[in-house]
């Protein structure tokens, strides 16, 4: 599978040419279920604070990526590092914890817990470190735009609403780095617009790097960088460019 | 509804092939008990039955003795009388038997006219054996034997055998066989047996065949029959084993039912389930144009034919199990009705149609609610996944008003004998606390403190979240756990009650006896002064003598036993169940047992007439001064003064004794010295108060061994219904669990949210079983076994086996579903948070 860049980048330093050791970096990654290859030779550096935008058709193999990334698969081949952490060579207890510690998901179906009100679900990355903070807990709510709503249960809000308690829940222990898989999916333009507002504001205002999977134009123009897995064989690689 | 519907049930098999599988497995299991039980009593019923015909033969009519016997000069008269076509004389009496071995056998023996008898009972008619002279039919001292007596005395043809007349045995010898089936019985010639057992001119019964078109009542009364003669027809025998053994056949037939409701809630569980997981398709066929009622229709076809599929493997598997219980323990099933009878499995067409229909009817009542709620489904609404079939809050009004009715039924009579409502009260408590389970689990996790850490508060927000759905999840342990706790309160309460009450109608060290029951005794007893020998013998400090002897005092029901005993102090020595009154000056007072009292309403205070005086047992009447707690005689005892009983009958025999001993004497060395004086080692059986004691539990342990085999089928049953449900419930909340290994859970982490969810059902399901368990078990004490049996006994609260069962179904509970969450960390569980997976 082939990433190509399809926009300019903007400003902020030619990809790939980083002074600091990134954030996340794979190297020839390659993924293959029952025989059949998903992806191979992927290549990727994200730095800390850097938005990214993954593009491509359906079924191409994005989410596998981002679980590869995220510890939930194994790689065939290649290497993942999160934060100068070897990840494939993690147990699955360590993996878990470096989710709690370093990552924040966001997903197109929101993935709200029912039973839990509004602040219970965004306080949850917190609860699972064992470091329970109200106040940080109301503080990402009001950032979100949700402020008073944090005795409700998911049923009594909307698409954008749920999907805002999503981006909190992501940010609300300050990740490194946030998988964000089509997170305007499902919602309709205006909605999604401003959804994607408070994501990237969030994602700036944490410092944290986002690796946005859509594929919306309109989201994937608001990142500092596009890149497109392609269907190009077997041997194609994720490239990236100057 | 459209047949290509059914492709959709069948998909739904396949796909969930398990779940299906065990609810039918368990409607198989609970209809194989419950029919095997049914099989198994209905066979024994049928072979006893056809033992008894053979043994009376086929007449008309039977005219029996109402205490012990009547003038021969009355067959004579029978025999002569217009309308009568065949009359056969008897002479029936229950003894002791013992050959060579001193083996002691409990016999029943028929003197008859073998002139008489082909005609009127084939099976009666003896046959010689090879080498015996043509007329030894006639021969007084010439004894035949059913096969039955002859494989448990271990004789053959020449043998002797000795019969027990009164004070000695009377020796005869084995000359052929009787082909009678059923408990031992032996046969020999009517004069023979007046002169031994003490009956010159007296006949204990006279069978009758009619002439064609004769009318029983008109000859009957024709005949204008002494006080002392009662006239019954042909079939009372059968029909008074059946009338004495029904409450305990139909007990222990809705015992073994226990499996089978237990099963409609695993079936409630795993259908409640399935529609939560096909509540999108359902909405979308609603929205393609199925309707409600077809919805329902489709459920319930699909429960019907889990149900049917599901009883037909259970009647095979009951008629197989019946096959080799009836192998293994001959249609005795511990009740003790049934007796020395080797049964053949008896299989039919209508009773195999009734536990079909009764295993089909308990999935569907399982299916019902389900349905209803497919009905309801709102298809535009589920689609958008708004509607959720399962979450809306039940009211508590049907709960509290299963309760109530549950707490009403207890209080209504027995029907025809049998306590109906009483059942039904138990199914009524059942429903109504299943019903009652979501409100339960919202009070305990009401109680409990705001927990901030992340499992717990998964775990108790879900449960409370989902608390409808545990209703479906626990059902079957609540409904299990409740009747095993009942049962073991009952048994306990019983063996309790046993137990104290032989330590008070046990109060001395040694008894002997010699007969096994009191119709026997009518044809054992000791020699007269014996008792005042064995009181002077070394190591015996004193000797308690005690009559028995059966009382007829109703022909339609069996005799009571009469024990004639020195009662000084009647409150002391009886386990009376109040004071006992004082009796009116001149007057006798006796003392009726529960059954007595309850059978022919035997209140303390009441007069009756005891047949006791002479042969023909003229009336005497006394007055019942209390009633006595006995868990031996199920149809009836009274207790008399011996003095009195003396004193009215002019009986001076005496069949049992009492034996205290001095401090150090050896209870071994007595029975020697006892057997000594009796000068035959045969005439007494022993029994020291210990063992008496031990073999009396034993005896108890083993009639009530098949409920603790029923309870752990039931438990295993609900513990499946938490399987079923955890894993179903895993398979719909895939995202659920593939969100929480996103935000960083380990796999043991999710899997312990899970048994989380389910330990929160769980500890309410099993307060609720317990509480339940406690409510049924009072009916059971206090109701159902009075009504059935007409014996009470205190309510005893076993708790440290109550807690342990609650405890070990809480933990095999929790440990059930930690194992069934194992999917819920699966790769399948990541890959359903993706939209386009």
């Amino acid at each position: 599978m082939k990433i190509a860049p399809t926009m300019p980048q903007r400003a902020g330093g030619a990809i790939g040419h980083h002074a600091r050791v990134p954030l996340l970096q794979l190297r020839s990654l390659a993924k293959s279920f029952a025989d059949t290859a998903v992806f191979s030779g992927v290549c990727l550096d994200i730095d800390r604070g850097e938005f990214v935008a993954l593009v491509g058709e359906s079924g191409v193999g994005k989410s596998t990526l981002l679980n590869c990334i995220a510890g939930l698969e194994s790689p065939d081949a290649g290497s993942v590092s999160l934060d100068g952490v070897d990840v494939p060579a993690l147990d699955e207890s360590a993996r878990a914890r470096l989710r709690r510690e370093r990552l924040g998901f966001v997903f197109q179906a929101f993935h709200v817990l029912p039973h839990l009100s509004v602040e219970e679900n965004v306080a949850l990355p917190l609860l699972l470190r064992r470091r329970p903070d109200a106040a940080r807990v109301a503080e990402v709510l009001d950032a979100v735009g949700l402020a008073g709503l944090g005795r409700r249960l998911p049923a009594q809000l909307s698409g954008g609403q749920l999907q805002r308690v999503a981006i909190a829940r992501a940010v609300v222990h300050a990740p490194a780095l946030i998988l964000a898989d089509e997170p305007t999916g499902n919602l309709d333009p205006a909605t999604a617009e401003r959804v994607l507002s408070v994501l990237v504001a969030q994602v700036r205002e944490a410092g944290a790097a986002c690796l946005l999977v859509t594929h919306s134009q309109a989201a994937a123009a608001r990142a500092d960088r596009v890149l497109r897995l392609t269907p190009s064989g077997i041997d194609a690689r994720l490239a990236v460019a100057d | 509804m459209p047949p290509s519907l059914w492709r959709l049930s069948w998909r739904e098999w396949q796909h969930h092939p398990w779940r299906h599988g065990m609810a039918l497995l368990t409607v198989a299991l609970g209809v194989a008990l419950a029919y095997s039980v049914h099989l198994i009593n209905v066979s024994a019923l049928a072979e006893f039955s056809s033992a008894v015909r053979a043994a009376n033969g086929d007449p008309d009519l039977s005219l029996r003795a109402a205490q012990h016997s009547f003038d021969d000069a009355l067959f004579e008269r029978v025999a002569a009388a217009p309308g009568v076509a065949l009359a056969s004389p008897l002479v029936e009496v229950d003894t002791t038997a013992r050959s060579a071995r001193h083996a002691r056998l409990a016999i029943d023996v028929l003197g008859i006219d073998a002139l008489s008898i082909a005609a009127m009972a084939p099976q009666l008619l003896p046959h010689p054996a090879g080498g015996e002279d043509r007329f030894a039919v006639l021969d007084p001292h010439a004894l035949f034997l059913n096969p039955r007596a002859r494989e448990l005395l271990g004789v053959a043809d020449g043998d002797s055998v000795e019969l027990r007349a009164g004070a000695r045995w009377l020796a005869l010898r084995v000359a052929g066989s009787v082909a009678a089936p059923g408990p031992p019985l032996a046969v020999l010639d009517i004069a023979g047996a007046q002169a031994g057992f003490d009956l010159p001119g007296r006949l204990t019964r006279i069978d009758v065949r009619l002439a064609a078109g004769a009318d029983p009542r008109a000859v009957a009364d024709a005949l204008a029959l002494p006080a002392t003669v009662r006239v019954l027809p042909a079939d009372d025998a059968e029909q008074r084993l059946s009338n004495l053994s029904r409450a305990y056949r139909v007990n222990l037939t809705v015992l073994a039912l226990v499996a089978l409701f237990v099963g409609a809630f695993l079936v409630f569980s795993v259908v409640s389930l399935s529609l939560a997981q096909r509540t999108p398709g359902f909405a979308l066929l609603g929205v393609l144009g199925m309707t409600a009622r077809e919805r329902r229709g489709l459920l319930l076809g699909e429960c019907a034919l889990l149900g049917l599929a599901g009883s037909l493997l259970g009647l095979l598997l009951g008629a197989a199990l019946a096959a080799l219980a009836l192998r293994w323990l001959a249609g005795d099933l511990g009740g003790g009705y049934f007796p020395g009878i080797a049964p053949r499995l008896r299989v039919g067409v209508g009773s195999a149609l009734v536990f079909a229909l009764l295993g089909t009817a308990s999935a569907l009542v399982g299916g019902w609610l389900p349905a209803r709620r497919a009905e309801a489904i709102a298809p535009a609404q589920a689609l958008k996944g708004l509607g959720d079939a399962g979450v809306r809050a039940a009211p508590l009004w049907p709960g509290a008003l299963l309760l109530a009715t549950g707490v009403l039924l207890a209080f209504a009579p027995a029907v025809g004998g049998l306590p109906l409502a009483a059942y039904a009260s138990v199914a009524a408590l059942l429903f109504g606390g299943v019903a009652l389970v979501p409100a339960a689990v919202q009070l305990l996790l009401d109680a409990l403190p705001a927990v901030q850490r992340a499992l717990p508060l998964l775990a108790m927000r879900r449960a409370r979240f989902q608390r409808q759905t545990a209703s479906a999840a626990v059902a079957g342990v609540v409904a299990s756990l409740a009747l095993s706790v009942a049962l073991t309160v009952m048994v306990a309460s019983f063996r309790g009650g046993v137990a104290d009450w032989l330590d008070q109608v046990l109060p001395a060290d040694l008894y002997a006896r010699t007969a096994a029951s009191s119709a026997a005794s009518e044809q054992a007893w000791l020699p007269p002064g014996f008792a005042e020998r064995a009181a002077a013998l070394p190591g015996v400090q004193r000797v308690a003598a005690s009559r028995v002897r059966p009382l007829q005092l109703s022909p339609t029901r069996p005799a009571v036993a009469l024990i004639a005993r020195p009662l000084p102090q009647p409150a002391q020595q009886l386990p009376l169940l109040q004071a006992p009154l004082a009796a009116p000056s001149g007057e006798i007072g006796v003392y009726a047992s529960e059954a007595a009292a309850a059978l022919y309403a035997l209140q303390p205070g009441r007069t009756l007439q005891l047949p006791l005086r002479g042969r023909d047992g003229a009336a005497v009447t006394v007055r019942v001064l209390g009633v006595w707690r006995d868990y031996a005689r199920q149809f009836g005892a009274i207790a008399i003064d011996l003095d009195a009983y003396r004193r009215l009958s002019g009986d001076a025999r005496i069949n049992d004794l009492a034996l205290w001993l001095q401090p150090g004497a050896g209870v071994a060395e007595v029975q020697t010295r006892l057997r000594a004086l009796a000068g035959d080692a045969g005439l007494l059986e022993f029994a020291a108060t210990p063992e008496l004691r031990a073999r009396s539990l034993a005896i108890f342990d083993r009639s009530f061994a098949v409920t603790y085999y029923l309870q752990a089928v039931a438990i295993a049953i609900g513990l499946v219904g938490v399987a079923a449900s955890i894993s179903a419930q895993v398979l719909a909340r895939r995202k659920e669990f593939g969100l929480l290994a996103h935000l960083g859970l380990t796999r043991r982490e999710v899997i312990a949210v899970v048994a989380g969810e389910a330990a929160a059902w769980l500890a309410a399901g099993t307060a609720i079983g317990l509480a339940l368990g406690l409510a049924v078990s009072v009916v059971l004490v206090h109701v159902v076994n009075p009504q059935s049996f007409h014996w009470t006994m205190r309510l005893l609260l076993p708790w440290p086996p109550l807690l342990a069962l609650c405890a070990a179904v809480l933990v095999a509970g929790i440990a059930t579903a930690a194992f069934s969450a194992r999917a819920a960390a699966s790769r399948a569980a990541l890959l359903a948070v993706k939209e386009d997976w």
